[in-house]
């Protein structure tokens, strides 16, 4: 054994001790700067957003309609939950991500434009976001974030995302799992 | 080991390992895209260096000194935790038996949530530095 290798050291308690605060204050800050960043159309459980499988909680349950018969049968179904404000920009990005592997529908909190869906459904009272099970966001409207319906017209995952468009690789892997 | 291999320093010296954690660590809090997913790095995070910092108490009260390069540990340990999620970046969905790197889907359903994980994170941290004070040897002063 080298004679460095056996030379061990121990800090003084004091620095241990200054260690150990400097740990704790750099977690809480660092931890409670996190927090801050987190807007009001997210979960206020964050471990119930994107929690990345399937069937969690009370899934798998059957899916209610939205429009246009979808979901239906044999081709799975990304069921988007929108506000107006960006929904123009959510569905159109969406549909570039997952309309080779998906059939897309939007339920919106109001009237908007919601390009490049198979169909849309206003609904201001929210009934459908709650027969799906999502969650109220932080900030107590309506729910922003996606559901995933397999073939067989299962709800299967289930998630706020306040900007879904910018996780489409999320939804295509959770796609890929059905 | 005599007290003489024995020496006293402080916690502050720049090392070229203590940089290269730091910047890991950096580099995998990036990986978690979107201000959301961020809670998942501490998650991981607080569970990987409490059970690296238990790991290293053993060690440590075992072997009689000090572990090597402590900043390493934590480290390996997040990335070990959080493996399921690298995984999740190349397409690979979560599965029930990713519990098996530290539990990874469990701990995040824990009362408190990272709340938590952060007060055992620094429980086992003061087990581990109280560790090490105790292999001082009586002829260095504390």
């Amino acid at each position: 054994m080298s004679t460095e290798r056996a030379t061990s050291t121990v800090p003084s308690r004091r620095s241990l001790a200054t260690v150990w605060v400097a740990a704790a204050l750099a977690s809480v800050v660092l931890f409670g700067v996190a927090g801050r960043l987190e807007g009001g159309r997210d979960d206020v459980d964050q471990a119930k957003q994107r929690v990345g499988f399937l069937d969690e909680g009370s899934l798998p349950i059957p899916a209610p309609l939205v429009a246009s018969g979808l979901p239906g049968p044999g081709r799975p179904t990304v069921v988007l939950f929108l506000r107006p404000d960006d929904a123009a920009q959510e569905c159109r990005e969406v549909s570039r991500s997952v309309a080779a592997s998906a059939a897309l529908v939007a339920v919106l909190s109001g009237s908007a434009a919601c390009a490049g869906v198979a169909g849309v459904l206003v609904d201001p009272e929210g009934r459908t976001a709650a027969a799906y099970g999502m969650r109220v966001p932080a900030d107590g409207g309506p729910p922003v974030g996606y559901a995933v319906v397999d073939d067989r017209t299962m709800v299967r995952y289930r998630t706020l995302d306040p900007h879904p468009a910018a996780n489409s690789r999320e939804i295509m892997t959770v796609l890929d799992a059905l | 080991m005599t007290a003489a291999a024995v020496r006293v320093r402080g916690p502050w010296r720049v090392c070229g390992w203590c940089v290269f954690a730091i910047l890991v660590e950096l580099g995998l809090y990036a990986s978690y895209r979107g201000h959301d997913a961020r809670f998942h790095w501490f998650t991981h995070a607080f569970v990987g260096a409490a059970a690296a910092l238990a790991v290293m108490t053993v060690v440590v009260l075992v072997g009689r000194r000090p572990v090597a390069r402590p900043l390493l540990w934590p480290m390996l340990a997040h990335v070990f935790a959080m493996t399921p999620d690298l995984l999740f970046g190349a397409g690979y969905v979560h599965r029930w038996w990713m519990n098996l790197f530290l539990g990874h889907i469990r701990v995040h359903f824990v009362p408190g949530r990272n709340w938590t994980w952060l007060v055992v994170y620094l429980a086992a941290l003061a087990a581990y530095l109280v560790a090490v004070d105790r292999v001082r040897p009586p002829s260095v002063p504390a």
